[in-house]
């Protein structure tokens, strides 16, 4: 007998945040500031974008020495290789405001690591890396990278020896930054899509390093709150 | 050894910008309010999507703002909703602030007026729930 199918839980309520978003993008359009297509190439755009192409461009540059020399010198070509087009993917074609198309993937070695943010604001290489985090977005991890970037990183769980040394790049109008990390041990002989799926968002960011047992899709721990806060 | 940022430049643009009027406007505080947020209603409905499914179509009205007539530069959004954030709408969890710190941000800089916007809200409301 065939399985009944379960229609997957959804919301049933329109809240005034979805109102008032709509309503905002209405009156916008009404206006002339932007029309309804180009938002909607817009929409359709950022649901296409994720980290795995980033996962994917470092996986090979590990087991490919001449595509990662080509990472390294030139981000933006070699993301043609995992399949993204800096320039032509955008709805704009021709980059956008906050996604300029120098891309530098920047190389962890035994004694360096990098780790990426953006003072300014919160511009992210999302073409490769997809839409930003909430916490990369926010002041407290903004100014604090930058002065204590040893504390901030042992926050995300990631203590790291004083001899290596801790680089901070600071995205900006101009750069966006990936991290290409050292691979790790226990992965000799993977192929690329096993490599590929054991680096994460945060390890492209820099806050985390891949580990051969944990992969992107993991379930993680749920630790609930000591003190909830009650938005109600 | 140094641990080192490589822009860090001392200047900060955003001081040549004027001042964002960051005082209360009732309609957004009303929807701040009341308004129930999407951890809320997923906790209510039990549904686990990290978004509410309006995120993707306010990054994207975001976005086209910047371009094209650049009605609202996205430097300038993102600052004022740094502040906004850290403000008066700092009880608000995020996507939920982002919102309200660009219809803030609209409203004080003559994109649309608050009257008008309470109206199409009105609109929305009755559009969406009448089935």
């Amino acid at each position: 007998m065939a399985e009944k199918h379960k229609p997957a839980p959804m919301v049933d309520e329109v809240s005034e945040f979805e109102i008032l978003e709509l309503a905002v993008r209405e009156l916008a359009i009404e206006k002339g500031l932007f029309s309804a297509d180009d938002h909607r190439r817009w929409a359709e755009y950022m649901e296409t974008i994720g980290p795995a192409p980033a996962a994917r461009l470092v996986a090979k540059a590990w087991v490919d020495p001449e595509f990662k020399k080509l990472a390294v010198a030139d981000g933006i070509k070699a993301s043609l290789e995992v399949g993204i087009d800096w320039i032509n993917d955008m709805p704009s074609h021709f980059g956008t405001p906050s996604d300029y198309c120098n891309l530098r993937v920047l190389e962890d070695t035994p004694k360096l690591k990098h780790v990426v943010v953006c003072t300014l604001c919160s511009c992210y290489p999302r073409p490769i890396l997809g839409q930003s985090p909430e916490w990369y977005r926010t002041p407290n991890y903004r100014r604090r990278i930058v002065r204590w970037p040893r504390q901030v990183l042992a926050e995300f769980g990631l203590q790291l020896p004083e001899d290596v040394e801790v680089r901070v790049e600071d995205s900006n109008q101009k750069s966006r930054f990936i991290v290409l990390p050292l691979r790790p041990e226990g992965t000799e002989g993977w192929s690329e899509e096993q490599l590929a799926e054991i680096v994460t968002r945060d390890c492209l960011i820099g806050v985390a390093l891949p580990r051969a047992d944990r992969k992107v899709d993991d379930k993680r721990p749920v630790h609930p709150a000591v003190k909830p806060v009650k938005h109600h | 050894m140094s641990d080192s940022s490589d822009n860090d430049t001392g200047a900060d643009p955003r001081r040549t910008l004027p001042d964002l009027d960051t005082s209360p406007i009732p309609l957004l505080e009303k929807v701040r309010k009341e308004g129930r947020v999407w951890d809320d209603l997923c906790e209510q409905y039990g549904v686990d999507n990290p978004n509410p499914p309006w995120k993707v179509y306010l990054d994207s009205t975001c976005e086209v703002l910047a371009e094209h007539n650049c009605a609202l530069p996205l430097l300038e959004r993102r600052w004022e909703e740094d502040e906004l954030s850290e403000d008066i709408y700092m009880d608000v969890p995020f996507p939920e602030r982002q919102l309200l710190a660009l219809a803030h941000s609209m409203i004080r800089r003559g994109l649309m007026d608050e009257e008008e916007l309470a109206r199409r809200m009105e609109a929305v409301d009755r559009r969406l729930n009448s089935a």
